[in-house]
């Protein structure tokens, strides 16, 4: 049988590594390490199309592997494999290394070689992207003119991003749902800056839908409550750029955004680029019960502004079919 | 022992309120007898006063009746002079002078029974000689017929004359005459200064003019008698005047006085008396209200104390709800910690286990057709007698590609098996070991190996803890220790994750047990920053943590070190900044006998 993929699977329990091994030489290429400098070696020698690594490893843990081996070799996909919830892991691995899944053991034995099927297809036929520096001036990022979209329930966020670009982009602001359905519906956003939670509504379903439609928009991820479910949900199904347990110091913050911006224009330049962002599908039903919320926002905002209820409610309508092909009644 | 507030209170407070009453009543009686005292010198002074009153009374009356016959006296001797001593007694002394009493005088005196110089008898009849002569003289007779007509019918009961050598020329008193008045003071110093003398006495009997008189008060004057019309001393009147009713008057007068003054005493010491009660009882009403008050403020104060010990009764039963629920709430996050942690580790057996018998099932479905065509062809096989057979093979070609996928590597299976095996082994291990670590199963307190829970503790540490840190274990035989495992496991789970957290990337923990056989020593030592000197006093405290909020609640070592005094023992920490920490607990053994050191 042909072995479609090169791959490298690092674990310092070696029960682990062989089980992987058994589970995927069948399609793969599979090589195997049990520890990072042992599999930073390999990745030197190698072009390995995707490295599978466990987070809890001595002496260099899965996140550092992984982010030497996106520094060492850009086009490799990078999968994190897990048995604790450590959440300084996984916003490292969003941060720092970019993984392209977050897989928590014990593993579905079925999907674990399609995932990794799916990443060896990227990375062989998408174009890889040296890592964005994240030091670089805001204006050399700013071909065209670039929007954000802050989502949250304190408008000084809105505030503290202004500040950050300057004006380098147009910053739209809104506290709830309805309203960014609008805004991404009218206007081409390029940023979205967002709390998990708006107006108490659970904000990263919009970010995973719009992701899965729009691979160029670049999310960043500011948030209070810091949940490890949610940041693997968002790393596997929304590709979330970065993800920064608040509050955020304005100077990081400004680096964030920049290379933000810079990243939705490479990948707007390059719209190959984004599949290496490919999403796991979002259940039907949380973008059925997304539309929901968003309708029953926009009812209450209806509401209170008669006025421009018809229209307000017909222009989500449209959108929410847009944006996310859902039926609107 | 415990502190029984109230009890304590009582007594002492009873006993101090004694004490306050007591010298309350003492000072009382104290100030009542000094008041007393007071009351019984002023009186006797008052006594003494009104005394003295009377005494100087009755002194200046004698004193004024002295004087005033005195003074008559002097006049009546004047007169009798001018009447009777140039005509009558100037003739007779001249005469009588001329007596020789010299020989009389030369006789000695001698000393009488007291030791005072009194004339013998010899000598007194000497002189009594010398009165019989004077008494001879003529015109004698014609002078004391004289005499006693001037005098008869007065208050002057007699009348001497001395001559100016004290030699008595004339007494009424005839026995007298001749008697020698030399050394007498009142006849010196009328005869000798021209001074007047008198004096009081009292006789019991006395030879008057008129006849012998009894129990008279008399006034006796020596008086010096001028010549008339000169200032010259010529002789010497005595003369005797009875003052006896006088006296009496002065007497009645004095006893009047003293009358007064002894009712007058009496009213003081009454009024002391009565002044005396009324202060005893003022000070008595005072120590009763004094003594009332106390009792009020006893209650008062007993009141008090008894809703303080109940607050603190109350407070302390709080207190130890709330270590309690500490300790429990400790307990319950290292617990979940931990199950945390095991969880996490039963992952990794878990994971490749289920891949492994997945993909075993997986391999055990593919070989499903391969297996019944090779049993097809046992059967065939069994009943063929001859050396060939002809096979269909239309349908097995159709099959071909499940025939392909059922040739499986058994030895790989049997690889994934013995991985398995021991991945389960392994999750056995860990409930093993989890259930040794809570050891719900056991009463409170047994005699217990702790190298054992030791090495459970390092086992379950571990699984939380980062690869970077190496648990090392160091363990030696140890006598048995009477304990409450799981309250120790706790304690060196919490020792351990300390040290590791002070690890900062890679170090090490070394888990070492020592005994001199009385005593078990527990050590964790770590490799990580050290306790800085300002930190290290606290660190026992409940509630101080260096941790941010959320990694530490400064609850372990307080209630690790509650639980280890608990168990008599104790815990002692050595550290140095950027070396490393030990903390070691020092526990009591149950006797010398050792425990074999388990597998
Ligand atoms: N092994 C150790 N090394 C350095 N510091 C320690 C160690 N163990 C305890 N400490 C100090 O003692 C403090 C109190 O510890 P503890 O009572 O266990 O509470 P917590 O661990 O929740 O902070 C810690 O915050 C830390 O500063
Ligand atoms: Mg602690």
């Amino acid at each position: 049988m042909k072995k479609n993929g090169r791959i490298l699977c690092v674990d310092d329990e070696p029960n682990i590594v062989r089980s992987l091994q058994w589970l995927l030489q069948r399609e793969f290429e599979v090589h195997t390490a049990s520890d990072g400098q042992a599999a930073l070696a390999l990745v030197g020698a190698n072009d390995f199309d995707v490295v599978i690594s466990d987070q809890r490893m001595p002496v260099m843990s899965g996140v550092e592997l992984l982010r030497e081996v996106r520094r060492l070799s850009p086009r490799t996909m990078r999968i994190l494999l897990t048995g604790y919830s450590d959440m300084q892991a996984v916003v490292r691995s969003v941060n720092e290394s970019e993984v392209f899944r977050f897989i928590n053991k014990p593993w579905n034995i079925s999907e674990l070689p399609k995932i990794v099927a799916q990443a060896v297809k990227i990375a062989r036929t998408q174009p890889a992207q040296a890592p964005i520096e994240e030091d670089g001036e805001m204006a050399a990022a700013l071909a065209d003119e670039a929007s954000i979209l802050v989502l949250d329930d304190n408008p000084g966020m809105a505030e503290a991003v202004t500040e950050a670009v300057g004006n380098g982009a147009k910053v739209a602001y809104t506290g709830n749902l309805a309203e960014a359905v609008g805004i991404l519906n009218n206007e081409p956003i390029s940023v979205i800056v967002s709390e998990t939670r708006v107006g108490s509504i659970d904000a990263t379903r919009l970010v995973r839908l719009m992701k899965s439609r729009h691979p160029e928009i670049v999310t960043i991820m500011l948030s209070d409550e810091s949940d490890f479910e949610t940041v693997t949900t968002l790393i596997n199904q929304g590709q979330i750029y970065r993800f920064v347990p608040k509050p955020v110091r304005p100077g990081y913050l400004k680096l964030i955004v920049a290379s933000a911006l810079r990243k939705h224009v490479s990948l707007k330049q390059e719209p190959g680029l984004a599949g290496r962002h490919e999403v796991e599908a979002t259940p039907a039903a949380v973008a059925a019960s997304l539309v929901s919320d968003v309708q029953s926002v926009a009812s209450q905002v209806a509401a209170r502004n008669p006025g421009l209820a018809a229209g307000f409610l017909g222009s989500i309508g449209a959108g929410l079919r847009r944006l996310f092909g859902a039926t609107a009644h | 022992m415990r502190f029984r507030l109230v009890r304590y209170f009582t007594v002492a407070s009873l006993g101090v309120f004694g004490l306050v009453a007591g010298s309350l009543v003492y000072f009382e009686h104290q100030q009542g007898e000094s008041f007393k005292q007071m009351k019984e010198e002023q009186s006797a002074f008052f006594g003494e006063v009104q005394q003295g009153f009377a005494e100087r009374q009755d002194a200046s009356a004698r004193r004024d009746l002295l004087a005033i016959h005195e003074a008559g006296n002097v006049n009546l001797t004047r007169l009798f002079a001018n009447a009777l001593w140039s005509s009558d007694f100037q003739p007779f002394v001249a005469r009588a002078q001329a007596i020789d009493v010299h020989q009389c005088r030369a006789m000695p005196d001698v000393p009488d029974a007291s030791g005072r110089m009194t004339p013998p008898p010899e000598k007194k009849a000497c002189f009594s000689e010398v009165g019989r002569q004077i008494m001879a003289i003529p015109g004698f007779a014609e002078l004391d017929a004289k005499v006693y007509d001037a005098m008869k019918k007065s208050t002057v009961f007699k009348i001497k004359v001395f001559d100016l050598r004290g030699i008595t020329i004339y007494s009424s008193e005839h026995a007298q005459i001749g008697e020698d008045k030399m050394t007498n003071a009142g006849w010196r110093g009328a005869a000798l200064d021209g001074v007047a003398q008198s004096e009081l006495t009292h006789r019991d009997t006395f030879s008057a003019f008129e006849g012998v008189v009894e129990d008279r008060d008399l006034i006796s004057s020596y008086l010096p008698v001028l010549e008339p019309g000169s200032a010259k001393i010529v002789g010497v009147f005595e003369v005797y005047s009875d003052v006896t009713p006088f006296l009496q008057q002065i007497e009645a007068t004095s006893a009047q006085i003293r009358e007064v003054a002894e009712a007058n005493q009496r009213r003081v010491e009454a009024a002391g008396v009565a002044g005396l009660a009324a202060i005893d009882e003022a000070s008595n009403r005072q120590l009763a209200v004094v003594g009332g008050l106390l009792a009020l403020l006893f209650v008062a104060l007993l009141l008090i104390v008894r809703r303080a010990d109940r607050i603190i009764v109350e407070q302390e039963r709080d207190r130890e709800h709330t270590h309690q629920q500490l300790t429990q709430s400790e307990k319950m996050a290292s617990l979940g910690q931990m199950v945390a942690g095991v969880a996490h580790q039963l992952n990794t057996p878990l994971a490749f286990s289920q891949n492994n018998v997945l993909m075993v099932k997986d391999a055990l479905q593919s070989m499903q057709y391969p297996m019944k065509v090779a049993t097809r062809m046992s059967e065939i096989l069994r009943d063929v007698d001859g050396d060939h057979v002809t096979l269909k093979v239309v349908r097995l070609k159709q099959n071909l590609d499940q025939l392909e996928n059922g040739s499986v590597d058994v030895s790989m299976l049997q690889e994934m098996l013995t991985d398995v095996l021991d991945g389960i082994n392994q999750m056995s291990e860990l409930v093993v070991n989890l259930r040794d670590f809570t050891r719900l199963d056991r009463a409170s307190t047994t005699r217990a190996d702790l190298n054992k829970s030791l090495r459970t503790v390092a086992y379950i540490a571990k699984t939380v803890i980062s690869k970077d840190i190496q648990v090392a274990e160091e363990l030696t035989e140890l006598p048995a220790v009477e304990c409450n495992v799981s309250q120790l496991n706790q304690v060196f789970l919490n020792l351990i994750n300390n040290a590791a957290q002070a690890i900062d990337g890679a170090g090490r923990i070394v888990v070492r047990t020592e005994t001199d056989g009385n005593t078990v020593r527990v050590s964790v030592a770590d490799t990580g920053k050290g306790i800085p000197k300002d930190v290290l006093p606290h660190i026992f405290d409940l509630y101080y943590t260096t941790k941010p909020a959320g990694e530490g609640t400064g609850l372990g070592l307080a209630i690790a070190r509650d639980i280890v005094r608990e168990h008599g023992g104790d815990i002692e920490v050595r550290t140095e900044v950027g070396v490393g920490t030990t903390f070691t607990v020092v526990l009591p053994a149950c006797e010398a006998q050792t425990l074999p050191l388990a597998a």
